[in-house]
């Protein structure tokens, strides 16, 4: 019996099935799940994109911040980056004074992460208004300095010859000149 | 011999039909080829966007910490500052109103300002004058007031007074 379909036609089936399975079998077994990767990669990416701007944001705020207070507070921060300087104090003080003198800086302590040196220091005034000068000027000065109890006046002559210490407080060396590199980067 | 006047065509297995067929299928292959390789390479694109926005968020995560402890430490520098400055400024307000107080007809040798209390040497005319006038804001200002005379040779009186702020009471009072 001789088959209605020529040959020529079976060949031509044969192939379109082929190649219509392979396309079939390549679409859904790899094309598609490579697409889904891409499109899961994609929100990724606009995801961590988005979390990198705000961070960025936040981070060129925060720089800002620290621009303004290192900028404002520049005296301060340079007055806690010194070592403290007997004989630029006595310079800077002497005409407050008629005599001054102070001690040898010691270490005292470290409070609230700043280390703390005491001098002793002993002078003599020629009336209350120089130590209340005096005592205006140490909050301009080069370095941060509390005036600590005990304070002592006593008449000497003419002078009033007074004694007191001074509380000099400074970056301790853990900290010291953080805020300075902070202002370089 | 001829037997047809029409020239025989070359058979072959490729025909029309296979070709069209291998033409449509061909150009749907490239098509789908074409894009798998764009994805290919788009995912391995974002794979490496995506591990270099971590990595830079890491570094702008860690400047971020950086700064906020260079701000937290400015600000306790500018904290403990403006505790001394202030300090300072009680200070030189407590003397002044300390050599505000003392009055004209009393004179101070000497005053020892203490922590928590104040000591005042001096020379005064009579006692009601240290009673009245130096004694009585004293002892509006300090807890416990102690004062003890010796006689001068000029019949004036030399006193030592010790007043003294109980720190508890200041505490329980805040």
């Amino acid at each position: 019996m001789q088959s209605s379909i020529s040959r020529q036609y079976i060949y031509l089936i044969v192939v379109s099935l082929f190649l219509f399975i392979f396309v079939l079998i390549f679409s859904f077994g790899v094309l598609i799940p490579e697409g889904k990767e891409y499109r899961i990669k994609r929100v990724e990416l606009k995801k961590a994109d988005k979390e990198l701007r705000q961070y960025e944001n936040f981070h060129y705020e925060t720089l800002d911040t620290l621009k303004e207070l290192q900028s404002t507070n520049r005296a301060i921060i340079t007055a806690f980056d010194a070592s403290f300087k007997p004989e630029r104090f006595e310079k800077q003080n002497k005409g407050y004074f008629s005599s001054l003198s102070l001690s040898k800086v010691e270490f005292r302590e470290v409070e609230e992460a700043f280390a703390v040196y005491e001098v002793n220091t002993t002078s003599e005034i020629s009336s209350p208004k120089s130590f209340y000068d005096f005592l205006d000027s140490v909050n301009k000065s080069d370095w941060i300095i509390g005036i600590n109890f005990p304070i002592d006046f006593k008449r000497e002559g003419e002078l009033i010859k007074s004694s007191f210490t001074m509380k000099v407080y400074s970056n301790s060396k853990e900290t010291n000149s953080t805020a300075s590199e902070s202002v370089d980067k | 011999m001829k037997y047809s006047y029409v020239t025989p065509r070359n058979k072959t297995a490729i025909t029309q039909e296979v070709q069209l067929l291998l033409s449509f299928f061909t150009i749907t292959i490239l098509m789908l080829l074409f894009t798998y390789t764009f994805l290919l390479y788009k995912n391995y694109s974002f794979a490496k966007d995506k591990q270099e926005t971590l990595i830079e968020q890491a570094n702008v995560e860690q400047s971020l910490q950086s700064m906020k402890k260079s701000i937290a430490f400015i600000e306790s520098q500018k904290m403990l500052s403006e505790k001394v400055y202030t300090q300072n400024s009680v200070l030189k307000d407590s003397i002044t109103n300390l050599f505000d107080l003392v009055p004209l007809r009393i004179t101070l040798s000497e005053a020892k300002l203490l922590k928590n209390g104040l000591i005042l040497y001096g020379i005064t005319p009579n006692k009601d004058v240290y009673n009245f006038m130096l004694q009585a804001p004293l002892r509006s200002i300090f807890h416990r007031t102690y004062s003890s005379f010796y006689p001068a040779q000029n019949g004036w009186y030399r006193f030592v007074s010790t007043n003294y702020v109980d720190e508890e009471e200041l505490d329980s009072a805040k």
